[in-house]
């Protein structure tokens, strides 16, 4: 964890991004003079990325502060982390600016956090914000926690800016919509911009399983065999299907696969055709399951079935079904049941929990003006409290069973441990190649056509 | 073209290790030591990383009567003690035991051989491993021979699937040893399933060195004779011989160290472009340097090369002993743990630019790198009195503990007036990437199981190899130049500071 240093952070109500600049290269001499190396001479600054998070409230601001300096620690970077607020009416920014060493053998790099909170009309100007505060030279990823604004000038403003743009599909308050509406980035936007998704990255074990099954010689024939293809997924409604439509779309995109029909039924079933090679019909279906290790919109099974040349084959991956787990963020699940397959009920329901944390943490700082005597909003935090000790829930980890088999022979079993990862490490995993991903875009596409024609 | 040869379309941006095909590690000598310290663990942490494919296994061979059972048991203990991640998972050892398997062979019966088949041929069958074995000789050269051709009788190295063979170095201890040991391997298995395990070439850094050079524009017109004026390669290490006293004894740095790891760094920092990545295109560039490089006539090593030997001092804070006070060290021994060499490599490219090669035992601290010195500027524009702290240009390729690049030129000091001194910008590995860079011998495992041989030794790379050293080694044998003696913690002997002295350069501090 960061310690510290006087002299070192500031932290400014009211102000000005010229006044934030002002502080970041004050700060920034600062820290190059306190870490200054063995001769005296102030020690090169480092910096790989700039960082961009924008979150819609404090409980998202410090899921972003959490998950950008557990990066910064390791890689010497710039975080920016906006909270956005523009439909509060009296307009301001408040701002904080850190500089602390990250660990680096030999090399102290400094790890740089600007927050800023931005109230009213400023905060649809985003790009504006943020534009003077980046390091030139160095790519530019902007992180969008909650949903974002898709088709407003302030996204699109923003994305000119920056190199990439991350979302969590699996998060979004109107999932299908907003998935659509991400696929639409996909087919319209700038190629160089690239576009990343954290509940892709956490569909990759079932891809590499999938993929690995068919890569011996002497299987690529199966390929052109496969007749049916089955996905287990959590929750019901047209939201929850969004993780399991990425893999079909996967799969129908990777091998020129052409939608026909899809029709929707009870139970959060869903059954698509597909053609390929011109002729032969390949047919997904999706089903609801209820398992209570499984949170909603996650994939529990994926099976792949066919016949190629004579020989019959089936590759099954699935969770381990003897694990049981605590759904994740299901805080405030019980408080707003969803009711049933009834996409308004689902969206509403995951609305109101998002609210009472958001209510939850107004309280909190309430309580504090009371306890404290400050001024509400004030006391908590003056600058924001950074927490970069590994928080990595141990809910998240999972064990996949992969099942193979192949004609007569019995069936071969393949146990993996997919470990716990928190936002940081999957986030880290998609800025790898900077969120270039041609494979996701496609699968995107190719999943919003899908999930658009049931 | 067949389906079977297309790319899997599946596969496309996933990592290609995520997809290799699943096959059979053999392991001779399952139950020593090379086993149960570095394989054994490394297979397990690939299993952790998911990186082994459904179907793998491993078949322990090895001359204990053991069961399954009992080797599971051995393996368990052997990773739990030395996997280099910990605490151990126990839902992935479980899983990984139960694809291990263990046959008693003894190398000298054909009959334990025609066994192993017949398990080998069975575990096909159920786990879908189409024939594909890795052979891995965790065992002392000595018994290559052996196995190679029980291999052959057994009929074990033909049929459906692939069939490679992973041997350890040294290859060899001369330039006749090695040929020898080629011509027995090769009389079973075709070069290109020869994997020559050398740790060093799997590390992250020495692969950039190809992609530094190669994929960029602007270093490659700079990188020769006219604007290079040395180049300095250092393979450090604090440690003394520890436990392999025996065999270091024997060996000794130059055989130990130079002859592979510092040989190759040389090669790929002064081969010329590959026309593609791939394993005989670069093995063929690294070969050709090898044998550009200008072999020491018996009467030039005594003034080329320097040979010392640590004795007792003080290494990262600790007293520790000089190397004949070491375990298992021959009395009076004149091995050296210290080599420092002058070479040039006879071509156009590198005409006159001296390399300089220093590896050793218990120096200051572990270090790897290669440090590419320019030449000056031609004219001093800011004078000599503003140039006074001015040092030439410098690329440094760090290669470990901490992998990255950095980059020395000259900037104005700011204040009135113009003084320059020179600045650094750095490039780090880790940091930079924002994924962990695989450890080098589970990455060395994996290229194996995907077939990929571009980071093992050739058999003319090695042989190219010898033929550089064998003369040294002969003229060190006859105590020319005399063995030096260096205090442990220290940069090695007068004589190899002098050995640049004597060039008007001094050696890099790393």
């Amino acid at each position: 964890m960061p310690q510290a240093q006087p002299g070192l952070d500031w932290h400014g109500e009211d102000v000005t991004i010229a006044d934030v600049l002002s502080a970041l290269n004050r700060v920034r001499l600062g820290f190059a003079h306190a870490e200054a190396g063995d001769e005296g001479l102030p020690h090169p600054r480092n910096c790989v990325m700039t960082l961009v998070s924008v979150t819609p409230n404090s409980v998202e601001e410090t899921r972003a502060i959490l998950a950008s300096t557990a990066i910064a620690r390791q890689h010497p970077s710039l975080a920016i982390v906006v909270r956005d607020e523009p439909r509060v009416r009296a307009g301001r920014i408040d701002a904080s600016v850190m500089v602390h060493p990250v660990d680096q053998q030999n090399h102290p790099a400094p790890c740089e956090l600007v927050v800023l909170r931005v109230q009213g009309a400023a905060g649809s100007h985003l790009a504006g914000l943020v534009d003077p505060l980046l390091v030139s030279g160095v790519p530019v990823y902007m992180w969008w926690l909650g949903t974002p604004p898709f088709g407003s000038a302030e996204l699109n403003d923003s994305l000119r800016i920056c190199d990439a743009l991350v979302v969590d599909s699996s998060r979004f308050n109107r999932p299908y919509n907003a998935f659509l509406e991400l696929a639409e980035i996909a087919q319209k936007s700038h190629p160089h911009l690239g576009l990343g998704d954290l509940q892709w990255e956490r569909l990759a074990p079932w891809r590499e399983n999938t993929a690995q099954f068919f890569s011996p010689a002497e299987r690529r024939h199966l390929l052109s065999g496969v007749g049916e293809i089955g996905i287990d997924y959590a929750g019901e409604g047209r939201g929850n299907r969004v993780g399991a439509a990425l893999l079909a779309g996967w799969l129908a995109s990777s091998l020129g696969w052409k939608l026909q029909r899809a029709a929707g039924g009870g139970g959060g079933v869903v059954a698509a055709i597909y053609q390929a090679d011109g002729w032969r019909p390949v047919q997904i279906a999706f089903r609801s399951v209820t398992k209570g290790h499984v949170m909603p919109g996650e994939v529990s099974a994926l099976r792949i079935a066919g016949t190629s040349a004579g020989q019959s084959f089936t590759l099954t991956i699935q969770r381990d079904p003897e694990r049981a787990r605590r759904a994740p963020g299901a805080m405030f699940a019980d408080l707003h049941q969803s009711g049933g397959e009834d996409d308004a009920g689902i969206e509403l329901a995951q609305r109101r929990a998002a609210q009472h944390l958001i209510v939850q943490e107004q309280n909190r700082e309430a309580l504090h003006h009371t306890a404290t005597g400050e001024a509400p909003g004030e006391g908590i935090p003056s600058r924001p409290k950074v927490i970069v000790s590994e928080r990595r829930r141990a809910d998240t980890s999972d064990v996949l069973l992969t099942m193979i088999t192949i004609g007569d022979s019995e069936t071969l079993r393949h146990v993996q441990r997919v470990p716990p990862e928190d936002e940081a490490s999957i986030l880290q995993r998609v800025l790898f190649m900077g969120a270039r991903d041609k494979v996701f875009n496609r699968s995107l596409i190719a999943a919003a056509e899908l999930l658009r024609s049931i | 073209m067949s389906t079977a040869t297309q790319p899997n379309p599946l596969a496309e941006g996933l990592h290609d290790y995520r997809v290799a095909d699943p096959s059979i590690m053999v392991i001779f000598g399952a139950t020593g030591d090379l086993s149960s310290k570095k394989l054994l663990p490394a297979v397990y942490n690939l299993a952790k990383q998911r990186l082994l494919p459904a179907g793998f296994a491993v078949m322990g061979a090895a001359i204990d009567d053991l069961s399954d059972d009992a080797f599971r048991k051995r393996a368990a203990d052997a990773i739990s003690q030395h996997s280099r991640t910990q605490p151990i998972d126990q839902t992935v050892l479980h899983a990984f035991l139960s694809e291990a398997f263990y046959q008693k062979v003894d190398f000298g019966k054909p009959d334990d051989f025609k066994a192993l088949h017949r398990r080998l041929d069975e575990l096909d069958s159920s786990r879908h491993t189409a024939g594909n074995r890795i052979y891995y000789c965790a065992t002392p050269p000595p018994t290559y021979e052996t196995i190679v051709e029980q291999l052959k009788t057994a009929a074990m190295t033909t049929g459906p699937g692939f069939h490679r063979i992973v041997v350890e170095k040294p290859f060899g201890s001369d330039l006749k040893s090695a040929r020898e040991l080629n011509k027995i391997v090769q009389r079973v298995f075709h070069e290109d399933s020869v994997y020559r395990i050398d740790h060093y070439l799997g590390k992250e850094t020495v692969q950039n060195i190809l992609a530094f050079r190669f994929a960029n524009t602007i270093f490659e017109p700079v990188w020769n004779s006219n604007l290079i004026d040395s180049v300095q390669i250092t393979a450090a290490e604090e440690l003394g011989v520890e436990m392999r006293g025996a065999y270091y004894d024997k060996a000794g740095t130059l055989r130990d160290i130079v002859q592979n790891h510092a040989l190759q760094l040389l090669a790929l920092t002064a081969m010329e472009p590959p026309v593609a990545f791939d394993a005989n295109a670069v093995r063929d560039e690294k070969v050709k340097v090898l044998r550009a490089i200008r072999p020491l006539a018996e009467d030039e090593v005594a003034h080329a090369t320097v040979r010392g030997q640590y004795t007792k001092g003080w290494v990262l804070g600790e007293r520790v002993v000089g190397y004949r006070e070491e375990h298992a060290i021959a009395q009076g021994s004149l091995t050296e743990t210290f080599a420092a060499l002058r070479l040039f490599v006879d071509s156009w490219r590198w005409a006159g630019v001296p390399f300089y090669i220093r590896a050793g035992k218990r120096l200051p601290k572990r270090a790897t790198e290669i440090r590419i010195a320019f030449k000056r500027p031609p004219h001093l524009t800011f004078g000599r009195a503003a140039a006074a702290d001015l040092e030439p240009n410098a690329i440094t390729l760090r290669i470990q503990p901490e992998e990255g690049i950095s980059l020395r030129f000259g900037a104005k000091v700011p204040s009135a007036g113009i003084k320059l001194r020179s600045v650094t910008m750095d490039f780090d590995y880790a940091s930079s990437f924002l994924v962990e860079t695989p450890e080098a011998y589970e990455r060395l495992l994996l290229d194996c199981m995907i077939g990929d041989p571009t980071l093992f030794t050739r058999a003319d790379e090695v042989e190219a190899a010898w033929t550089l050293i064998d003369p040294i080694e002969a003229a060190w044998r006859d105590d020319r130049p005399q063995l030096q003696f260096y205090e442990a913690g220290t940069w090695g002997p007068p004589g190899a500071a002098k050995l640049l002295q004597a060039d008007g350069r001094e050696w890099h501090r790393p």
